[in-house]
């Protein structure tokens, strides 16, 4: 008895550190978050009760919806693209032909570069001299400021889908490769036309891997802090602020409030728990 | 027909958005601006190790922006990463062992738990980590930053390793419990050889996690001698201007290059084990 609770015991080894440090990274900061989103303080001193005031603050300011919709606006523009994108590649590398390894490992190189890196050579290509002015005056068209208030969500969206529809390709070709042949043949031996077997064989068959890498790839995407803040900031003005880059900004950069900054993630955090409850469903646990 | 026309769209897509940084990384300075290099030269990257050497372009008012030399951004960042990494991978595999061998109650808490911290969004905890690494005395240091890419580290490693040791079948184990040998003992001779690919696989992903990071280093080091690469990077970019075009294009290939390769090495392990479940079902 004694050395069975011994081994149930040391079984619980294995896992307690893991388990503590995540307790102390996640879940005591969220807790500490609320904590703090009652309070006020100025620098070098010490929270104060304020009650609700900060939560009244940031409801009644057009800054806090104007960047759940900029969120609204970057993440699903970007997700819709990366999805159409990594659907066509994998399906073009799905079949067989001369190069293919080749392009398979090519199309991994933009996720691989680190979000910064990809930032930076997107700086090179939304200078005004840079690779895209350059391209648009070979066609004949007038040079553009990439990063100007009507331009610059829709440069940081195409940032974020250079980088990361890779992800979507991976996915989508590990999902294609795993559907059984047999079921195209039979499709086939009924007479279905290449669009058929698509719509009622591959489409329904991917669904999970679909569903799977879109909700990760949503709360990445709405988590996006690099490479926002290193093309525009948020900017112009508030052209690009998300919320990640909203709190940010709030803490350490304009206002300096950590409190205020404390709020704005709590009032933000149900919209990422129901993403988080739906992407922690599909992956199946 | 159209698989051709499809690659070729595939390799614009790719080739020309990395096009110019690659090629201002190889220019002399005076052509940056132009698409083509009149020669191709590799002073850039030599500058990148070479303190000397970068001491001229300083003096040029090339890298004025830069307070310090790049290798000490590029050392810091090894070192954040690396032990990031390092503790990451031996906890995250003590807790993938034991959510890949073990039943008790209370389990399911725990994975998802891992889980929660897996696609939990990171820049919610920027003030309360800052908070606890004052208190701890961890801020400005190397140490607390490397503390903080936990956070992305630990729940990748356990994922990735239970679903690692969940492929190493239990009889081997047994079979060396039934020879005598405790059950560390079985651990130590029998699993951890086996397991090698997996650690390989959890550590180069780990590292290339923290080797991206931008925001916790940017909130937790205050002093430049302490600064990673990410933070370098943002230095080239002064009044939205780019300081030393070569110089940035350098280091952003070198910054990329190094992650990409290892991932190059291991990448299939990567999306399959995420969407491992949706692609059996």
């Amino acid at each position: 008895m004694l050395s069975l609770r011994r081994e149930a015991l040391s079984r619980w080894l294995y896992v307690v550190p893991t388990v503590i440090l995540i307790v102390i990274v996640f879940i005591l900061p969220i807790a500490y978050n609320v904590w703090l989103s009652f309070h006020e303080k100025v620098i070098g001193g010490e929270p104060v009760w304020a009650g609700l005031k900060n939560y009244e603050r940031l409801i009644n300011s057009p800054m806090f919806y104007k960047t759940v919709l900029n969120t609204a606006v970057y993440t699903f523009a970007s997700v819709f693209s990366k999805a159409l994108i990594g659907l066509g590649a994998a399906l073009l590398l799905n079949r067989e032909f001369w190069g293919r390894g080749f392009l398979r490992g090519f199309s991994i190189l933009p996720w691989a570069f680190p979000s910064f890196v990809c930032a930076v050579l997107f700086w090179f290509n939304y200078d005004y001299r840079g690779t895209f002015n350059q391209l648009l005056m070979l066609l004949g068209l007038r040079p553009i400021h990439w990063m100007n208030y009507d331009n610059a969500m829709f440069s940081v969206i195409l940032l974020n889908v250079w980088h990361g529809w890779p992800f979507y390709f991976m996915g989508y070709l590990a999902g294609l490769q795993a559907i059984p042949t047999e079921l195209y043949e039979a499709a086939e031996i009924d007479g279905a036309s290449p669009l058929q077997k698509f719509r009622h064989v591959t489409i329904p068959m991917l669904k999970p891997v679909i569903l799977t890498v879109i909700l990760l790839s949503t709360m990445w995407t709405m988590g996006e802090f690099t490479q926002i803040y290193m093309t525009t900031g948020g900017g112009p003005v508030d052209a690009t602020l998300t919320i990640p880059i909203a709190t940010y900004r709030i803490a350490f950069q304009t206002e300096i409030n950590m409190p205020l900054a404390a709020a704005y993630t709590i009032l933000v955090l149900p919209i990422y728990l129901t993403l988080i409850y739906f992407t922690l469903k599909m992956m199946g646990e | 027909m159209l698989i051709a026309v499809g690659s070729a769209l595939l390799l614009l897509w790719i080739i020309i958005p990395s096009f110019w940084a690659f090629k201002t990384s190889i220019s002399p300075h005076e052509d940056a601006w132009k698409p083509l290099p009149s020669r191709i030269t590799l002073d850039h990257y030599l500058s990148l190790f070479n303190p000397s050497l970068e001491a001229i372009l300083r003096g040029m008012g090339l890298r004025a922006a830069l307070p310090d030399p790049m290798i000490v951004y590029i050392r810091n960042s090894l070192v954040v990463s690396t032990t990031a990494s390092v503790i990451g991978v031996i906890l995250g595999s003590l807790a993938g062992y034991n959510l890949a061998r073990f039943n008790y109650r209370g389990k399911r808490v725990v994975i998802w738990l891992v889980l929660f911290a897996y696609v939990f969004p990171v820049f919610i905890l920027m003030v309360p980590i800052l908070i606890i690494m004052r208190n701890l005395g961890l801020y400005n240091t190397l140490l607390g930053v490397a503390l903080a890419h936990l956070a992305y580290t630990l729940p990748y490693s356990t994922l990735m390793m239970r679903s690692y040791f969940m492929g190493i079948p239990p009889s081997l184990e047994e079979a060396a419990l039934v020879d005598g040998c405790t059950r560390l003992q079985a651990l130590w001779r029998v699993t951890i050889p086996v397991a090698v690919p997996g650690f390989v696989t959890a550590f180069i992903f780990s590292f290339t996690l923290s080797w991206n990071d931008l925001l916790f280093a940017l909130i937790l080091l205050s002093s430049t001698r302490n600064y990673t690469l990410p933070i370098a990077a943002t230095f080239f970019l002064w009044g939205g201007e780019i300081v030393d075009p070569g110089g940035l294009a350098a280091t952003a290939i070198f910054a990329g290059v190094l992650p990409a390769a290892l991932y190059m090495v291991v990448q299939r392990y990567v999306v399959v084990g995420l969407v491992r479940g949706a692609v059996k079902a």
